[in-house]
């Protein structure tokens, strides 16, 4: 078995496309639709094209459930998922500068720094940088 | 009577900053839940400090020899201590987290078209057996594979 999927929750599957290829630099690398005007939507890191796809789920308008859990998470600033990433700080600042909200400003705590946005479909999105 | 309006209005003024600090110093529970992990794991900023400096002096000396004695000397620290310190705050033990770094630069020297065994050696390990188990171990057969299906296609020409 491998781990080669982890999948987000979002509202509106081609606003995150955009919000996570033209703001956080993802590359796309699947886009089948799936019928109701739902895709099979899939990105890569640049830095890692062959490491695990992240699937845009539209799970959010179909399963109230996962609505309820969605809010639930952002409501209490808590996040969906994390990327790692080479340098908070320098990250942070290139995607303030691309007028993206943080909830949590790069802090360190203990072996790691981490900062968390809303990636504005629904998820806060913590980056981590091992030191 | 004026000097009380204008005491009354300062007081005023003050509780309303007071106010506006607490609103905006109010935390989610995610931070809440962060502070409670900081208090509890990560509040020996000394230690964690040295740790640090531990994991920096692998990522940088991987290639050569590093032996936890010569580790522990470099930091003044009893070896069976450091070793704890770093598998509690990087989930790992240092001589894990050693042959990881070493696998992970040797993928990069594979994938640039360098040979198993020239990577082998430059990456730190010793026995060439040993680091193709390691390799077959944490990669699958991939890089392997990789490699031989590179050699195939060479002769091929």
């Amino acid at each position: 078995m491998k781990v080669t999927l982890i999948s987000i929750p979002v509202r509106d599957q081609e606003k995150a496309l955009q919000f996570y290829t033209k703001k956080l630099g993802f590359l796309l690398k699947k886009d089948a639709p799936l019928g109701g005007g739902n895709r099979w939507l899939t990105l890569v890191s640049k830095d890692w094209q062959d490491g695990p796809e992240l699937l845009l789920e539209p799970a959010p308008n179909h399963f109230e459930p996962c609505k309820v859990f969605q809010d639930a998470l952002l409501e209490a600033g808590y996040p969906y998922t994390q990327f790692d990433v080479d340098d908070v700080d320098a990250e942070y600042e290139r995607l303030i500068a691309l007028d993206v909200q943080f909830s949590i400003k790069p802090t360190t705590m203990g072996t790691v720094k981490y900062a968390v946005f809303n990636d504005t479909c629904g998820n806060n999105i913590q980056l981590v940088e091992t030191l | 009577m004026i000097f009380i309006k204008l005491c009354v209005q300062y007081i005023t003024i003050l509780l309303t900053k007071l106010n506006y600090n607490l609103k905006s110093e109010e935390k989610t529970f995610y931070e809440t839940k962060l502070v409670e992990v900081k208090n509890t794991c990560f509040s020996n900023d000394k230690q964690i400090e040295v740790i640090i400096e531990t994991k920096r002096l692998i990522d940088n000396n991987s290639e050569k020899e590093l032996s936890l004695d010569v580790i522990s000397k470099i930091q003044f620290t009893s070896k069976y201590h450091l070793l704890r310190l770093f598998k509690r705050y990087y989930g790992q033990t240092p001589r894990q987290y050693l042959i990881d770094k070493r696998i992970e630069k040797s993928k990069q020297k594979l994938a640039n078209g360098k040979g198993v065994s020239e990577t082998c050696f430059e990456v730190g390990f010793e026995s060439l057996g040993s680091f193709s188990k390691l390799l077959k171990k944490k990669q699958g057969n991939y890089l392997v594979n990789f490699k031989k299906s590179n050699f195939r296609e060479v002769n091929n020409i």
